[in-house]
């Protein structure tokens, strides 16, 4: 079957729309912090959750247990709560005889196990529940018309159809296609880590796939016949259309299932997704692929195992599941019972062997007997639930069966709802906190410049070393995105793609290359390295080699396992050191950008020679290559150089020329690419100004500079831990910042840039000396770089700033370390200090650090703001000045780079606590690399998409506390007010509540807090207390 | 009159299909004391009638009690009712005593293989007995869970599966190891029909514990195993390793 292009183009869109709540996966040598309902930030928050809890199959929110113990420790605001529960009542039947409020208050804050209630839905409703509160046995006839409309809910409305047969007959058909799948996308994914790639990966997926799985013995022993249903069918879009017509899904449905097809893997979806979005990306060029390929495959698969899986009486279209729902109503119900769990165990059994059996009136009396049997345990969950609510039975049984049915659903409408409540009453809490504790206070006027500023990343672990590092001298410190504004694309000495230093949300337009004078050497343990690689991932080596050089692996694990600090260090040792490097960052001209590929390809040429005519270098002249390159180019005659090389006839000579064209690309349209490209590299005199410009007047440094002016990039170090990026900077694209931090701080030391910047009233004296550093976030220490640059004059205070960063280190390992630790004790800080840096080289630590566990806030404004407030860690500080950004181009960056990163970042973050089996990674220990871009949990599975337990959670419970980001701008009100209105993305997600914004008016020291579609205003001093901002739920 | 022993003892020694009755009968028998009883007192019934006989046993013996224990070892695979379950492992192994006999085995240690089958399922039946208090049946798949939620029951269970299913050092293990090396000369077949039963054997007890000990807790999965009832297992089951260890040892 063939398809229009206007049949295939609207398969496509399809498939595109239904494809948009599944999130990206980025593949994890940058780890891309992101919100997993970043599809669904157009609704509101708390309808987003609903449908993602839906969606995804995972919980949104934390259990009530947990947040109990909030309460109890002081993180939750109880009038919050209380006036959530009262707005959530204002529009809800009252009990009477029961004062709700009162009740549903003590219902969440009384420490009690969850009742296991059946929430909506369920068969026994007021009747039954009146019938079992007065002693008297539920009548069933009242549950029979609900059972079909029940079975229509649970197994229709855009659930995949094996889904549904799963569940009534047990069958494992959506096990075994999500294993399939997988297979195949690791088969044609995967980047590096098989020893035997898939054959014809360039077709694309679902042609390569389509070409293998129409051979695939694997596929025959499992009895499925893809061939048969690939015959008919070409090209993606045309197997789906005849999937989902076989299945005889409605059209207006396939955008749904499609959407729940691809939730059922979203790891590997999203990953999909991601690659076909990222041009840029090499795999994908090399081996493309699309939601198209992957639905198509997987719908194939789906169709076939349907197909041949199950009993004949297996529903095979949506149909014929209908039919068997409407006309073998009660089988259905026992089965689905039987297989989704719901089944009362005491008649388990019994229903088991009548469904096997197969004779109607054997199954008709087991469904006669167990309707009742389960209306009356329902029943009594029921009563229980509301005696819970209510702890007194006299005014339960006063009430009516519509009063009991209109309490039920109040009752179910709460436990939706609690989930907000409780968030709403933690974020009141955290709110109240912030404000009681910033200051706005005016900055007194210094009568001399301080020793050293630095500039930290915006992380949340920068807060950490910046109060610690002003804690022991003078030292004055700021806060930026850790790309300092710079988005660079960046080519690595020794490695041969481009790394994007950025958020994810730009594309830099300037590339910077790092390069080297010095020779590399130490061939000899690289080709040791390489050797030992060889024989582990060839096909038949393995074998011998553990025999042979097992051992060896031997020591190296006793090594790294007993002791890590000092075997490491003598490792590292052994392995030559990364040689001091450039960066090439300005513009070239193009005289040089054409001497440069003059200069390549004179390089290539020569080796061309070497190699095609085995002559010895010394014979290769400068006059025959020139001749050859000319000739190549074009711009000599052929035969040009027929005399230069010996004992060749012309017609050889014409060849050589003609391959040095082709095959050697030595030829003007390649140059001309060249040159193109060369044009991307470094900054111009003007863009290098403007990014100084930018990053200093962004944080309100503009004047009084230090003699040293730090540009601190931020990364982490970790052993066996594919989570590594994770722990980098995501303002620098899930890399450290130390390339980002050289990049600025060469910029910014160039006197031209100086001399630009002086005209814009930024002056800055001639001995300020910008020195690039880099923030171990795992180990806090701080490494300066390119000290080779630093002027004479500065040497000597070079010891004094280097003492000041070891003590800061110190302190901040003090602090923070004894929460990673199991007991939780204090440490004196040299054992802090130890500690840290062994759990930086221990191979078997799964906790390196906690990276942004915990975030809560992003404050906007200046340093005075919470210098005295000791955050732990907690916050996003970016340094604002609003008085030297009147054009609010400066707080518009800030708004749509940092704080929208800091939001993906806390969200991912805030459900991967919430549910780490669905939107986490779960535990590390169980994780496998995949293809060498994600992991898996064991040897097949989803992408494991989030954050691992190990960062969230501390022996199982919540280390993260899951809220919205807590965003505070100081400045004045219409100033700020413009600016979030201004940037879309974040007007989005201030007004869909995905984001607590507050703006702090220094100038009327007002608080103005954006809550329920409105801004409310308060004084700083009574915030905390007004009860209207509580009763609207602000705080 | 020997035929007429033979055909009572199939039905002791459960083969297929007189071993239904026996599965009938335990079905049908709930209270946990008189399971025990059935479980421990059955086979030795069949033994103590073919002892009775010295008539050498037909060859036709072989394949009829493999072809039992390896169709009740495959039943036992999908068997989802703890006491069911029970049944099938209990025909599937009490079969293959006839293959012990057969191969001219005493009856005195046959009798004690058939103890070494017999112990485990005892413990087996007391702890579904636990779980059908707590949750009205003994039925995988249903609640979940229980290492979350029962830890202490869930350690003994495991244990009691891994002794019902012949894991090494438990007595089961020893009868296998003992009847096995019995056939081997005479038919070596037999042995590796043995063998599977065994590796089925082993399956049907990972599945039983997959449904039962792993996945997300049952919230009302009442209270664990006391401390004193923990103790008196783990004494059983240390009795039944000593006992196992005795065996082996006594067996090579």
């Amino acid at each position: 079957m063939s398809i229009s292009l206007g049949e295939k183009l609207r398969i496509r869109a399809m498939v595109y729309t239904a494809g948009e709540p599944i999130p990206y996966f980025w593949p994890m040598r940058s780890f891309i912090h992101h919100n997993p309902l970043h599809g669904l930030e157009d609704l509101p928050f708390a309808d987003a959750v609903e449908a993602g809890q839906r969606l995804f199959r995972a919980r949104t929110f934390l259990t009530r247990r947990v947040y109990q113990d909030y309460l109890r420790d002081g993180s939750v605001d109880v009038d919050t709560l209380a006036a959530g529960v009262a707005r959530f009542l204002a529009d809800r039947p009252g009990a009477p005889g029961i004062d709700l409020q009162a009740r549903l208050m003590a219902l969440l804050t009384a420490p009690a196990d969850a009742a296991d209630g059946v929430p909506g839905g369920g068969l026994a409703r007021g009747d039954a529940v009146h019938a079992a509160l007065h002693g008297e046995r539920p009548d069933a006839a009242d549950a029979m018309p609900r059972v079909a409309g029940r079975l229509h809910a649970e197994l229709s409305h855009g659930r995949p159809l094996y889904e549904a047969a799963d569940s009534l007959y047990g069958t494992k058909i959506g096990q075994e296609l999500d294993e399939l799948v997988i297979k195949s996308c690791l088969d044609f994914f995967d980047e590096g880590q098989s020893v035997w790639g898939m054959p014809g990966r360039e077709q694309g997926f679902f042609n390569a796939w389509r070409a293998l799985a129409r051979r695939d013995a694997r596929l025959s022993l499992r009895g499925l016949h893809v061939k048969r249903l690939l015959s008919n069918d070409d090209c993606p879009e045309a197997v789906i259309v005849h999937v989902l017509e076989v299945l005889q899904i409605p059209e207006a449905q396939w955008v749904a299932y499609f959407t729940r097809e691809l939730a059922r893997l979203h790891g590997w979806a999203g990953f999909v997704r991601w690659r076909a979005s990222a041009p840029q990306y090499a795999w994908g060029r090399l081996y493309p692929a699309d939601l198209v390929d992957y639905l198509a495959v997987r719908l194939t698969l789906a169709l076939a195992l349907l197909s041949e899986r199950g009993p004949k009486d297996l529903p095979r279209s949506v149909p014929a599941l209908s039919a068997q729902i409407e006309t073998r109503t009660g089988e259905m119900f026992l089965r689905h019972e039987l297989y989704s769990g719901g089944v009362l165990p005491a008649m388990a059994r019994r229903i088991e062997q009548a469904l096997a059996r197969g004779r109607d009136s054997a199954i008709r009396g087991v469904f006669d007997a167990y309707l009742p049997a389960k209306v009356a345990d329902q029943a009594s969950r029921q009563v229980q639930r509301l005696r819970q609510l209510t702890g007194d039975t006299a005014a339960l049984r006063a009430l009516s069966p519509a009063q009991l049915d209109d309490l039920l659903d109040t009752l179910d409408a709460f436990e939706r709802h609690e989930g907000m409540l409780w968030l709403r009453a933690m974020e009141a809490a955290a709110i109240t906190r912030l404000l009681e504790n910033v200051s706005l206070a005016p900055v007194q006027a210094r009568d001399k410049r301080p020793f050293v500023q630095a500039l930290f990343c915006i992380d949340t672990r920068s807060e950490r070393i910046r109060r610690h590092l002003e804690g022991v001298g003078d030292y004055q410190t700021y806060g930026i995105a850790g790309f300092f504004g710079v988005p660079v694309s960046f080519i690595e000495l020794g490695k041969g793609s481009e790394t994007h230093l950025c958020p994810v949300l730009l594309t830099p337009k300037n590339l910077v290359l790092e390069m080297t004078a010095s020779v590399p050497t130490g061939e000899a343990l690289t080709a040791l390295e390489k050797v030992t690689h060889e024989l582990k991932e060839s096909v038949l080596t393995p074998f011998v080699t553990v025999e042979a050089i097992g051992l060896l692996f031997g020591f190296d694990m006793i090594g790294k396992t007993l002791a890590p600090r000092s075997y490491n260090r003598w490792r590292r040792q052994l392995r030559q050191g990364k040689p001091s490097t450039h960066l090439l960052l300005d513009k070239l001209s193009r005289e040089q950008a054409d001497s440069v590929v003059r200069a390549v390809q004179r390089a290539v040429i020569a080796k061309a020679i070497e190699h095609e005519f085995k002559l010895a270098p010394e014979h290769v002249t400068d006059d025959m290559v020139r001749a050859l390159r000319e000739a190549a180019m074009g711009h000599q005659p052929d035969n040009a150089a027929s005399q230069l090389l010996p004992g060749l006839d012309r017609k050889a000579e014409q060849a050589f020329v003609e391959r040095l064209r082709t095959e050697y690309r030595i030829n003007p349209a390649f140059a001309q690419l060249q040159l193109e490209r060369l044009g991307r590299i470094g900054f111009s005199l003007d863009e290098q100004t403007r990014f100084v410009s930018q990053a200093l007047q962004s944080i309100g440094l503009t004047g009084d500079f230090s003699r040293f002016v730090l540009l601190v990039g931020h990364g982490s170090t970790s052993e066996n831990n594919p989570f590594e990026s994770a722990l980098d900077c995501g303002a620098c694209g899930g890399n450290h910042g130390l390339v980002s931090a050289r990049v600025l701080a060469q910029m910014a030391n160039k006197p031209q840039v100086r001399r630009r910047l002086a005209t814009q009233g930024i002056a800055i004296a001639d001995d300020v000396w910008f020195v690039p550093a880099l923030h171990d976030t795992t180990t806090d220490d701080i490494t300066l770089v390119d000290l080779e640059l630093l002027p004479p004059s500065h040497l000597v205070y070079l010891d004094r700033l280097k003492t000041g960063l070891i003590a800061a280190a110190r302190l901040c390992a003090q602090e923070r370390v004894p929460t990673l630790t199991i007991d939780q004790q204090p440490l004196d800080a040299a054992a802090a200090y130890f500690g840290a840096r062994r759990n930086a080289m221990d191979w078997s630590q799964v906790r390196p650090e906690w990276g942004l566990s915990r975030n809560a806030y992003f404050v906007i404004g200046r340093r005075a703001l919470t210098e005295q407030f000791a955050l732990d860690g907690r916050a996003f500080l970016h340094s604002y000045d609003y008085r030297v950004d009147s054009k609010l181009r400066l707080l518009d960056n800030i708004l749509t780079g940092p704080l929208v990163v800091g939001q993906w970042i806390n969200m991912e973050h805030y459900f991967s606590t919430t549910d780490n089996e669905r939107f986490g990674s779960g535990s590390k220990v169980y994780h496998n690399v995949a293809g060498r871009f994600g992991v898996m949990t064991g040897n097949l599975g989803d992408l494991r998409t989030g954050l691992p337990a190990q960062t969230v959670l501390n022996k199982g419970e919540p280390f993260h506390q899951p809220m919205r980001l807590i965003t505070l701008i100081e400045a004045p009100f219409e100033h700020a007010r413009r600016a979030v209105e201004g940037v879309v993305a974040v007007k989005r997600l201030v007004r869909n509540g995905w984001i607590r914004m507050i703006v702090l008016d220094p100038e009327t020291s007002l608080v103005h807090i954006f809550a329920a579609g409105e801004w409310h205003s308060q004084s700083k001093a009574g915030f905390g207390a007004d009860e209207e901002l509580k009763r609207i739920g602000a705080i | 009159m020997t035929p007429l022993i033979w055909l009572l003892a199939a039905l002791f020694l459960p083969l297929f299909p007189l071993s239904m009755l026996f599965n009938a009968l335990l079905a049908r028998v709930t209270h946990v004391w008189l399971r025990g009883l059935l479980l421990l007192v059955w086979p030795q019934v069949g033994l103590a009638l073919l002892a009775t006989t010295s008539q050498p046993l037909p060859d036709l013996v072989l394949p009829w009690a493999t072809l039992t224990a390896a169709l009740y070892a495959l039943r036992a695979l999908a068997m989802r009712d703890l006491g069911g379950w029970s049944g099938f492992i209990a025909t599937s192994s009490w079969a293959l005593l006839w293959i012990a006999l057969w191969a001219g085995r005493d009856h005195a240690v046959v009798a004690l293989y058939a103890l070494g089958f017999s112990l485990p399922l005892l413990l087996l039946a007391q702890l579904g007995a636990c779980l059908e208090r707590r949750f009205g049946a003994a039925y995988t798949g249903v609640y979940g869970g229980l290492a979350q939620s029962l830890p202490r029951f869930s350690a003994i269970l495991v244990l009691v599966v891994l002794a019902v299913v012949a894991t090494p050092l438990f007595p089961a293990f020893a009868s296998m190891l003992g009847m096995t090396i019995a056939i081997v000369p005479g038919s070596p077949a037999t042995a590796v029909g043995m063998l599977l039963v065994w590796l089925l054997w082993t399956w049907a007890g990972a599945r039983l514990l997959q449904g039962l000990i792993v996945g997300t807790a049952d919230a009302h999965g009442g209270g664990d195993l006391g401390r004193a009832a923990t103790w008196s297992y783990s004494a059983l089951l240390g009795a039944l390793v000593v006992a196992g260890v005795v065996s082996i040892g006594w067996q090579l």
